[in-house]
């Protein structure tokens, strides 16, 4: 039932050619005498091995909810209070699995993936107590590289073959910038590589990571990952040797290219539009490959009325991102609140106040806003 | 006796000459008498004595399981909240405005006056502990603030959950209700809801404030408490207009507002200087220094009461202000993310069985707590008391403050309420000190412990606790024994992604099967709570449920709520049900679910008993968290959203397999199944919750030593099931023969007619039997001789021996009538006089009259006028009961107005009567010849007679209009003695025509008449006491409700027949319902006589045939 109102199958299935020519047959057949073409409305078994694919025309919408300190507390309760509240199913969910806590999060995937969502994972090589601007703790880039968390990321690896399903994974996100722990600023920054030019310390640090990580999974035969390379929207600092192309691992080690885009989250920030925040940095990461799809996987704003009204900035995310941008085929919203230590509040969730709840639901309410994944059935590897 | 040599005695019905009959059957009896008693006294054994079941001892015992944890306090001072306050002062102080103006009091009038102290109480909703202490309490309360509304959104919209028994409880105490308006929904908070709202279009918030002066409108509330939190200071501006747009409305409908102030963070979003000005007060939630998701530590230090207390004073106007104190505890296990909020008794019980020593109120942070064990848990406990209260009291009045507010009824401390009146100095004397140190163990119930698994420790004892002033004028305590509650001891909670599933009631041969298949399919294992009654009925469930892998549990025999058994009821019930499964399965059970226990959670001491005692029998107590009232039928998906709302905060799911239609169950099962998955939920066994195995609670029974008692208990239980199943079938068979007879005998009654009219003249005459009747003898003959009969009437009184002064009354009364004549003969029976009468008469028509039976003027005519048609052989008149002194006498008028007249008007129509009364009857002299005359081989020769004239196929009717009125007994003793001779001579007659029955020859007599004598007058009789004693018996198990129609039907048929016939001859319908009260008296005796009148006829010879003659000869006393 979740996956009834998907689009048309029959475009987008993979036929051998004697399956296109019994096909074309069977159409020619049915309508010759009329006879109801049912082949076409089945959905492939979400419990089969299958894959998501892209869509022809449209936007994956999805979003991220408050899933707790360590942003995994998943609860199918949450998710539908959610949907209720915007009126949309979600078509992915992101959650986070921080290396601090040493496991697979197969019961928070298996929980988005039987809600009909496809589970976007940010794998987040940090160790308690999960706070920014600390630097590199023990899970840092050169432990990882060095091999020491190897049977952990074996462990993984081999979690996330279990667990069998599609699902999109972040290593290492927004690392072009200095608050997480595996930025290139923690490495070394702009340090030149030997002499290389082009090749900064810190980028290159987290591209060896970044691939090593990919690698090891892949090992274990967890082929159902699509690798994402997350940016935040701007480098900070910004400075050549800090932009989304020094950190680039590579076309064969990335599926999804992802951007955050937050308007003002704090008090004392500037308002600014959208545009102004996804335009550049939208066509930089396009430049990093030609065909690599683009996904806004994290984007929201504070509710600050006299800085500017975010029920009209929302509009305008949901606006463009399915219209000015042809690339991105997916939005994660980032629907969260909390207190800063001066007391005042980020309210970034979607209901922060009426006006931005109405725009939000509305903008999803667009058939270009899919909300139901697209499937493909997969051929048993023999 | 010398009169009558055996031999000349006709062959007597029933008599066994030879005497061997009675001996052998004696022994027979005595035979199967033992062995059936021996059987019983095996079955009941084992039913009494309880299986022994082991527990895992980790799985039993409370005592010992929660142990003392020696910790130093480690919570210290989070400097942030120091930093708070201090910060929140200075921040007051530098945005200080000069003052406004004063309030003025006609713009918002106050209902109490401000010199008065406010004592305001928190209430919760669903806890019966608070609506105890608040009706005990209620004297020293003024104002209450329940739980009521909360907003769930922007627009203004709210969730209501409010106890509707306040309004009208505070009325009458005089409490002013004030509920609580909040932004928290569920577990969560709202902030949005609030700051949307504030900052929503005018119309919008007046909206929102009319509904919310509705609702304080219908629960005659005095105003309202907003209690909001988290709320983001940005907004403080809108929410001040708000707030006095709000307090604008509220005032002049006469009410309050009144709004909760958290210390710390949340302060910001409150514009006091503004506020103060309109709203009427201000609620200082002074605890919860600690929240429950913070590391442990104090719930309301001194320096953090004394520094927020003085911060929120300092400058206003103090008399505003109400300070609420908290009464409560919070339990941080360690590793949890969140801590349980506690009563009192629970800290008290919790440090009681963890044996905890050195808990002390004292300076610095005069807060008391103490770690312990449970299950190799950490747990921290800190909690407010009447010491930390009373320290706080006096800060509280000293900053002159309007009042105090308690948090929460409940979970208080009860010593709280005796410390109202403590004063200010705490110099106290012994006997109020006293009152505070001791600790009452009351019948409050202790919760201890997470899951619906539960132990019970109903053991209370009262604590002590020392009280002293320290030097700087603090009151200290130090426990030195802590009370003991009645405690429930919970296990079971799991992982929180566990779940167990639950089926009540079964099984039940349409609805279980579907569910197994369900949960089979989806590859689940459930528990199912058997009653012994339903698996006695389906054993091969029963196997099949253990057989596919589930749980089965103890759910009592007949499911009676055991809270109101005795205590061995409930062990009968457990034990019987123990034994039958372990009977069908071959397994123990150790998991036990009272029935009814599922609506609440124990609270009451008399719940808790059966539970103590299922666990002193080895059980583990199984209750629910989930549940969805699937019972009620509310839909498939109602069911469902049920348990996705409780799910959260449950993993025990409560659903039936049986009791009812169960489809909506079955329907929804699929979904639930469906859901939990998706949920991310393992659906586990019960077993799987406590961390056991399946064999733990589900032992093996050992064979050897225990095969006989399966043996006597399988045994029993069939023979019980057998004759259960016979009685019910009993039960409908006879209450459709009731009916179906009823009915007949109405319909044909309704069509009676007279057989004919004209004039009937010819000579006849009346024979009288008469011993020892000298006081009516002379009346009775009175009244036949005074006829307006037309023919010649001749009248024979024999009298058979009396040696009263009959001879000389009848002697009399014949010399002055010619046509009455006296024959005499020694005393040999009423059925010899009759013989002698009848050789004696002259006439054609022979008429018999009892001696003690009066005949009215038109008797006579009326009684022989049938006899002018030739084919009437005998005519039935119609007896009265003429002395209506006592009750048995006027319940044999009623007896004979519905039973004989109205069946002799039936039987009429399809001639066959099966007795014309020997009271008044008239019989053709030549049909009397035809049939053999009159015999004496019965005690009831007239029905004798009756059936001998059917055999000569005679044509027998009832004139209802020949009325005679008739002496009936006036004692039970006498009713019963002539009952008997009724009972045995039917029962001789029934037996000497045996061959009349079911045959086509007779008709209606043989298929209708002479098997209804045999069904209503012998077997139904009969049998009916032991239904009555099965019934009763059943009642305590809750039959009643399955007997009910059974009973009724019967009765109302009683009730119709009898108004039908007192209809019929004209009598009052009132005197039908003396049916009712009949049965009662009737009812035993007739079973009794009917019994004796069997047990003499199986004995045959052994009765003695002259004595018997004579006692039955012997007319009726007077």
């Amino acid at each position: 039932m979740k996956f009834a109102s998907r689009q048309s199958l029959a475009t987008t299935v993979r036929f051998g050619s004697r399956a296109i020519s019994l096909l074309a047959a069977a159409v020619l057949i049915c309508e010759g005498v009329g006879c109801k073409r049912t082949s076409k409305s089945v959905p492939p078994d979400p419990n089969a091995p299958v894959e998501v694919i892209l869509p022809e025309r449209g936007v994956y919408t999805g979003a991220f909810m408050d899933f707790g300190d360590a942003e995994d507390e998943v609860t199918l309760e949450m998710i539908e209070e959610f949907e209720n509240m915007v009126g949309k199913h979600q078509a992915i969910i992101a959650s986070s699995s921080y290396w601090g806590e040493e496991s697979f999060p197969t019961r928070n995937l298996n929980v988005i993936w039987r809600h009909g969502a496809l589970p976007l994972v940010f794998w987040s090589p940090w160790d308690h107590p999960y706070e920014q601007n600390r630097g590199p703790d023990k899970f840092g880039l050169n432990a990882i590289i060095e091999g020491k968390w190897d049977a952990y990321i074996d462990r993984w690896g081999d979690a996330a073959r279990e667990f069998g399903k599609p699902m999109i994974v972040a290593f290492g996100v927004e690392m072009n910038g200095d608050w997480f722990p595996w930025s290139g600023w923690f490495y070394g920054a702009d340090e030149l590589v030997g002499d290389t030019p082009n090749q900064w310390e810190g980028p290159e640090h987290f591209k060896k990571a970044y691939r090593y990580v990919v690698d090891r999974v892949r090992a274990r035969g967890a082929a159902n990952i699509k690798w994402m390379f997350h940016t935040n929207n701007y480098s900070y600092p910004l400075d050549t040797w800090n932009f989304a192309a020094a950190y680039y691992p590579g076309p064969g080690y990335v599926d999804w290219l992802g951007l955050s885009v937050y308007g003002q989250q704090f008090k004392d920030e500037p308002w600014a539009n959208v545009p102004s925040l996804v335009d550049w940095p939208y066509e930089e990461i396009a430049r990093l490959d030609p065909k690599t799809p683009i996904m806004i996987a994290e984007w929201a704003t504070g509710e600050f009325p006299r800085s500017g009204n975010k029920g009209a900035w929302i509009q305008e995310g949901l606006d463009l991102f399915r219209k000015r941008y042809p690339r991105i085929k997916a939005a994660i919203y980032w629907h969260e609140r909390w207190q800063n230590p001066d007391q005042t509040y980020s309210n970034l969730r979607v209901n922060s106040s009426v006006e931005s709840l109405n725009a939000y639901r509305n903008g999803v309410a667009h058939p270009d806003w899919l909300g139901n994944l697209v499937l493909r059935p997969l051929a048993e590897k023999r | 006796m010398e009169e009558d040599p055996p031999h000349t005695v006709t062959p007597f019905v029933f008599s066994d000459p030879a005497g061997k009959r009675w001996p052998r059957l004696r022994l027979a009896l005595l035979i199967a008498g033992i062995l059936v008693f021996l059987g019983t006294v095996l079955f009941v054994q084992t039913l009494f004595v309880a299986p022994q079941l082991s527990l895992p001892f980790s799985l039993r015992q409370l005592k010992g399981q929660l142990k003392s944890l020696q910790k130093a306090n480690p919570a210290g001072q989070p400097p942030v909240n120091l930093a708070l306050w201090e910060k929140f002062a200075a921040a007051r102080l530098a945005a200080k405005r000069p003052p406004g103006p004063a309030p003025s009091p006609a713009a918002h009038p106050r209902k109490k006056s401000q010199s008065n102290e406010v004592r305001l109480a928190f209430y919760t909703n669903g806890d019966p502990y608070s609506f105890g202490s608040l009706e005990q309490h209620a004297s020293q309360i003024t104002h209450l603030c329940p739980e009521w509304m909360a907003m769930t959104n922007g627009s203004g919209d709210l969730q209501i959950d409010a106890d509707s028994r306040l309004p009208k409880l505070t009325a009458s105490k005089g409490i002013a209700l004030m509920p609580l308006l909040t932004n928290l929904v569920g577990d969560t908070w709202q902030p949005e809801a609030v700051e949307n709202l504030a900052h929503s279009p005018i119309e919008t918030q007046d909206r929102f404030i009319q509904k919310v002066l509705t609702i304080l409108n219908d629960a005659k509330a005095a105003g309202v408490v907003i209690d909001w939190e988290q709320v983001d200071p940005a907004y403080k501006k809108d929410i001040t207009v708000f707030l006095d747009r709000f307090t604008d409305a509220l005032h002049y409908d006469d009410k309050q507002l009144w709004l909760c102030v958290q210390p710390g963070q949340d302060l910001d979003y409150i514009d006091f200087e503004a506020l103060s000005d309109n709203v009427d007060r201000f609620v200082a939630l002074l605890f919860d220094e600690t929240s429950d998701i913070d590391a442990p530590g104090p719930l309301g230090s001194r320096r953090w009461f004394e520094g927020w207390l003085s911060v929120l004073m300092d400058g206003a106007e103090t008399k505003q202000w109400i300070i609420a104190l908290g009464s409560y505890g919070y339990d941080w296990t360690g590793g949890a993310k969140k801590a349980e909020l506690i009563s009192f008794p629970e800290a008290m019980s919790r440090a009681s069985y963890a044996e905890v020593a050195g808990v002390t109120v004292a300076a610095p942070d005069y807060n008391p707590y103490f770690y312990y064990e449970d299950a190799d848990k950490d747990h921290s406990v800190w909690f407010l008391d009447v010491v930390t209260f009373l320290n706080q009291l006096r800060q509280v009045r000293e900053a002159k403050a309007g009042g105090v507010a308690i948090y929460r009824l409940g979970t208080e401390d009860v010593s709280i309420w005796d410390a109202l009146n403590v004063p200010h100095d705490l110099k106290m004397n012994d006997a109020s000190r006293s009152l505070l140190e001791v600790l009452k163990g009351t019948d409050t119930i202790a919760d201890v412990g997470e899951g619906e698994i539960v132990s019970v420790d109903e053991s209370q004892s009262d604590g002590l606790r020392t009280l002293a002033v320290d030097k700087d004028g603090y009151l200290t305590a130090a426990y030195s024994k802590f009370p003991q509650f009645p405690t429930l001891y919970h296990q079971g909670a799991g992982d929180p992604h566990q779940v167990a599933l639950t089926f009540d009631d079964g099984p039940d041969p349409k609805w279980t099967p579907e569910v197994l298949d369900i949960l089979k399919a989806a590859n689940v294992k459930a528990a199912f709570f058997l009653v012994g009654a339903n698996a006695e009925k389906y054993p091969g469930l029963v196997r099949r449920i253990v057989a596919e892998g589930h749980e089965i549990g103890n759910h009592t025999y007949y499911h009676p709520n055991l809270a109101l058994c005795w205590p061995e009821h409930v062990r009968l019930e457990l034990n019987a049900t123990q034994l039958l499964l372990e009977t069908i399965t071959g397994r123990s059970t150790t998991l036990f679910r009272p029935p009814y226990a599922a609506d609440t959670s124990p609270s009451k001491i008399s719940e808790l008993t059966p539970l103590q005692i299922a666990q002193d029998l080895g059980y583990l107590v199984v209750l629910e968290n989930i549940d969805p009232q699937d019972w009620a039928q509310p839909g498939a998906d109602i069911i469902l959203q049920r348990i996705k709302q409780q799910r959260h905060d449950g993993s025990i799911i409560l659903l039936h397999d049986a009791g009812g239609d169960r489809e909506q169950t079955v329907e929804a099962l699929p979904r639930i199944l469906d859901y939990l998955q998706t949920r991310g939920d393992s659906i586990v066994s019960l077993s799987t919750l406590v961390g056991t195995t399946r064999d733990a609670v589900m032992p093996p029974i050992q064979t050897k030593g225990r095969s006989l008692n399966h043996f006597v208990s399988g045994a029993g239980f069939t023979i019980f099931h057998a004759a259960e199943e016979f009685l019910w079938a009993f039960m409908i068979v006879a209450t459709a023969l009731v009916v179906l007879r009823t009915l007949t005998v109405i319909w044909l009654a309704a069509r009676f007619r007279r057989s004919c009219s004209g004039s009937f003249a010819e000579p006849i005459s009346v024979i009288v039997a008469a011993y020892n009747e000298g006081k009516v003898i002379a009346e009775t003959l009175r009244a036949v001789l005074a006829t307006d009969y037309a023919g010649e009437v001749e009248v024979i009184v024999v009298d058979d021996g009396s040696q009263d002064e009959t001879t000389a009354e009848v002697e009399a009364v014949a010399a002055n009538d010619p046509r009455v004549r006296l024959l005499r003969q020694e005393n040999r029976g009423k059925a010899r006089a009759l013989q002698r009468g009848l050789a004696a008469i002259r006439t054609g028509i022979v008429v018999f009259l009892d001696a003690d039976t009066h005949c009215q003027r038109d008797t006579l005519r009326r009684l022989v006028q049938p006899f002018a048609d030739e084919r009437v052989g005998a005519v039935s008149g119609h007896a009265k009961v003429g002395n209506l002194r006592t009750f048995i006498a006027k319940c044999q008028a009623l007896e004979y107005t519905c039973g004989f007249n109205l069946d002799r008007r039936a039987y009429t129509r399809w001639n066959c009567m099966t007795v014309v009364p020997g009271a008044i009857s008239a019989i053709r002299k030549s049909a009397i010849d035809d049939a053999g005359g009159l015999s004496l081989e019965t005690l009831a020769e007239d029905t004798d007679l009756t059936l001998a004239l059917h055999k000569r196929s005679q044509r027998i009717v009832y004139v209802p209009e020949a009325i005679a009125w008739t002496e009936a007994p006036e004692t039970v003793r006498t009713l019963a003695r002539q009952r008997f001779r009724w009972a045995y001579g039917t029962l001789q007659c029934l037996w000497k025509h045996r061959d009349m029955i079911f045959n086509w020859r007779y008709r209606a007599l043989g298929w209708f008449s002479l098997p209804s004598v045999w069904f209503f007058q012998i077997i139904l009789v009969a049998i009916t006491p032991m239904v009555d004693l099965f019934l009763l018996a059943s009642l305590p198990f809750g039959a009643w409700r399955a007997v009910l129609p059974f009973v009724i039907a019967f009765l109302s048929m009683d009730v119709l027949l009898a108004t039908l016939a007192c209809i019929l001859e004209r009598e009052s319908v009132l005197r039908a319902w003396r049916i009712l009260p009949m049965r009662l008296i009737y009812r035993p005796m007739l079973s009794y006589v009917i019994w004796k009148a069997i047990l003499r006829a199986v004995k045959g010879a052994f009765v003695s045939w002259g004595k018997l003659e004579r006692t039955a000869s012997v007319p009726v006393q007077v």
